[in-house]
């Protein structure tokens, strides 16, 4: 009998606490910055020119076969301005065949492609699937707008073990100014490393 | 406008007129309630599980009901080929005037119902009553087993806790010395029923959730396993005149009356003469809802909160409990009426039995969970024969 009034007191307690949900269309859960939404390319803006060489390292490891990507000559390294003797010319990336798997940006040697970790790369309906074929322009505009999330996996490692005893940095290979704790430089990272050392023209 | 309503409250006219206009209020604050309460239910429970509810239609969703309504009125009105047609088309009637029928004889206000019968009370146990046939109607004709197994068992469920909820009445009735819904109501000016009559009012509840069909007794409507009971094969708008209208009339009537006959109705704090002179029903009308409005939400409370019985426990619960105890009440506030004659003695004599009782009842059903079920018991003969 007081399970009775218990129960009707712990319902009651569930109406005052304040609801879960999120209105989703016009309010939107925060994305983590790892999320993995679909590939898109990044933007120098120290050249102001695509990472991307078009060095068809991401078309030939994608699994699914959904890049086309063609090259040309760099005229900014003619006019020496920029380092990339070959520039990207088209990059097609087919949404609809994508699967992201990531591999794409394992595999690229001048961390010229990226997952779009952001809201965009999700709500992507569209009334006709030639319209999920992205092209340069449409995979450069997010970096361009710099609406990427930055992320630092060192600073959630950071965060993580604050206060913790650190476990023993040295690694097989690893050298005192190299570390290899297996992360590549960071997006955001390596912008500001650029930033620091101009490119020699 | 105004002249009419001032015709609803006194001045002579027509008498046919006057019920014609009366009748048409009803059913235009029915309608709306009934539309408020979809809402407001949805928006409750929703926030008990901690969702928002409706949000979309309208600001906060406040046009939820009108959307179903619009809804439900547009979609295709399924008959089955082998349904009786005259009692497949007029089951939800059938279901639904009865419900319509127990709001006419409610004093909302002061001298004010569609009309004032001398025995009120009486009347609307009776009517009520007939919605069984309703069901009964429509889980024959539509010609589907499941359908008349579900009529089957809602009409065992309500006729099983009409007879608690007359008791309930009834106690009640004997405490106020009449069956007119005005004189009951007159007669709280000091205290209300629910203190005199606890286990009543208890009992009222309950065998009201039953009447409805609500949650913890929703066995025949049962929507996730027999989809519907009497009503399977029913669609479009006279599904929507069983479910919604049924269900949600019968929750503000069956509220509104036991505000009136437990609660103290527009009589029971500040009494009737009240502070605004000829403006007076505004304040008893707020009072009834204010009242009402508690007894609907404590009823979505409960239907939100406990699990659904078994058929056996609920059928158990009515007739080895609430039944016994309704009786005994009756037959103690005889003894405590014919003996006391000292308003205060015989008050606390009331309270204290009904109270009793109460307590009573609750041990009794308290035991009755404890008690291991018949299959345990069962198997622990089985077990204890086979040591043997």
């Amino acid at each position: 009998m007081i399970g009775v009034l218990k129960s009707l007191t712990a319902t009651m307690g569930t109406f005052m606490r304040k609801p879960v949900t999120i209105q989703y269309p016009t309010e939107h859960r925060k994305v983590p910055e790892r999320e993995r939404a679909f590939p898109i390319l990044l933007w120098d803006f120290n050249i102001d020119e695509p990472f991307c060489t078009g060095c068809h390292a991401c078309e030939r490891a994608c699994p699914v076969e959904c890049m086309t990507v063609t090259m040309r000559d760099n005229p900014l390294f003619a006019e020496g301005k920029s380092k990339r003797r070959k520039i990207i010319d088209e990059f097609y990336i087919d949404y609809g065949r994508c699967m992201r798997c990531n591999i794409c940006v394992e595999v690229c040697n001048f961390d010229a492609i990226a997952m779009n970790n952001t809201w965009s790369g999700h709500e992507l309906s569209t009334v006709d699937r030639k319209e999920l074929i992205l092209d340069l322009d449409q995979l450069l505009d997010l970096s361009k707008r710099k609406d990427l999330q930055a992320w630092d996996p060192a600073a959630e490692t950071r965060a993580s073990t604050e206060g913790r005893p650190q476990p023993p940095i040295a690694q097989v290979g690893a050298t005192e100014d190299a570390p290899a704790a297996g992360e590549p430089l960071t997006v955001a990272e390596r912008s500001a490393e650029e930033q620091d050392s101009p490119p020699t023209p | 406008m105004a002249l009419v309503l001032w015709g609803l409250f006194g001045v002579d006219m027509n008498v046919w007129l006057d019920a014609f206009l009366r009748l048409q209020l009803i059913v235009i604050v029915m309608t709306v309630t009934v539309m408020a309460l979809i809402y407001v239910e949805r928006k409750f429970v929703g926030r008990i599980q901690m969702r928002l509810g409706p949000m979309r239609t309208g600001p906060y969703g406040t046009l939820q009901s009108v959307a179903d309504a619009v809804k439900l009125l547009t979609k295709e009105d399924l008959r089955p080929a082998t349904a009786d047609f005259w009692l497949f088309e007029l089951a939800p009637y059938v279901t639904f005037v009865p419900v319509f029928m127990t709001l006419l004889a409610l004093p909302f206000m002061e001298d004010w119902g569609v009309r004032d019968l001398q025995l009120g009370l009486f009347y609307i146990v009776a009517v009520s009553g007939v919605t069984v046939i309703g069901y009964i109607m429509a889980g024959w004709a539509s010609d589907n087993k499941y359908a008349l197994l579900g009529a089957v068992r809602s009409a065992a469920q309500l006729i099983s806790y009409e007879i608690p909820l007359i008791l309930a009445v009834l106690a009640v009735s004997m405490v106020a010395g009449s069956l007119n819904l005005n004189d009951i109501i007159l007669q709280q000016d000091t205290i209300p029923n629910a203190l005199l009559q606890p286990l009543p009012f208890l009992i009222l509840l309950t065998a009201t959730l039953a009447e409805l069909s609500r949650r913890p007794f929703d066995i025949p409507i049962g929507e996730s396993e027999v989809v519907g009971g009497p009503w399977v094969e029913y669609s479009g708008i006279r599904w929507s005149i069983i479910f919604a209208l049924t269900e949600y009339a019968g929750l503000w009537g069956m509220a509104v009356l036991g505000s009136l006959v437990f609660l103290g109705g527009w009589e029971f704090p500040f009494g009737t003469s009240g502070f605004w002179g000829d403006f007076d029903f505004l304040y008893q009308m707020a009072l009834v809802f204010a009242k009402s409005s508690f007894l609907i939400l404590t009823m979505m409370l409960i239907s939100a909160t406990f699990p659904r019985l078994r058929i056996d426990q609920l059928m158990a619960f009515c007739w080895k409990i609430l039944l016994p105890f309704g009786f005994l009440q009756i037959v103690i506030n005889g003894i405590v009426l014919m003996y006391l004659d000292s308003e205060v003695t015989r008050d606390i004599a009331l309270f204290a039995t009904s109270g009793a009782l109460l307590v009573a009842m609750a041990y009794v059903t308290y035991l009755a969970t404890r008690q291991p079920s018949r299959e345990a018991r069962v198997a622990a003969m089985v077990a204890a024969r086979s040591i043997q």
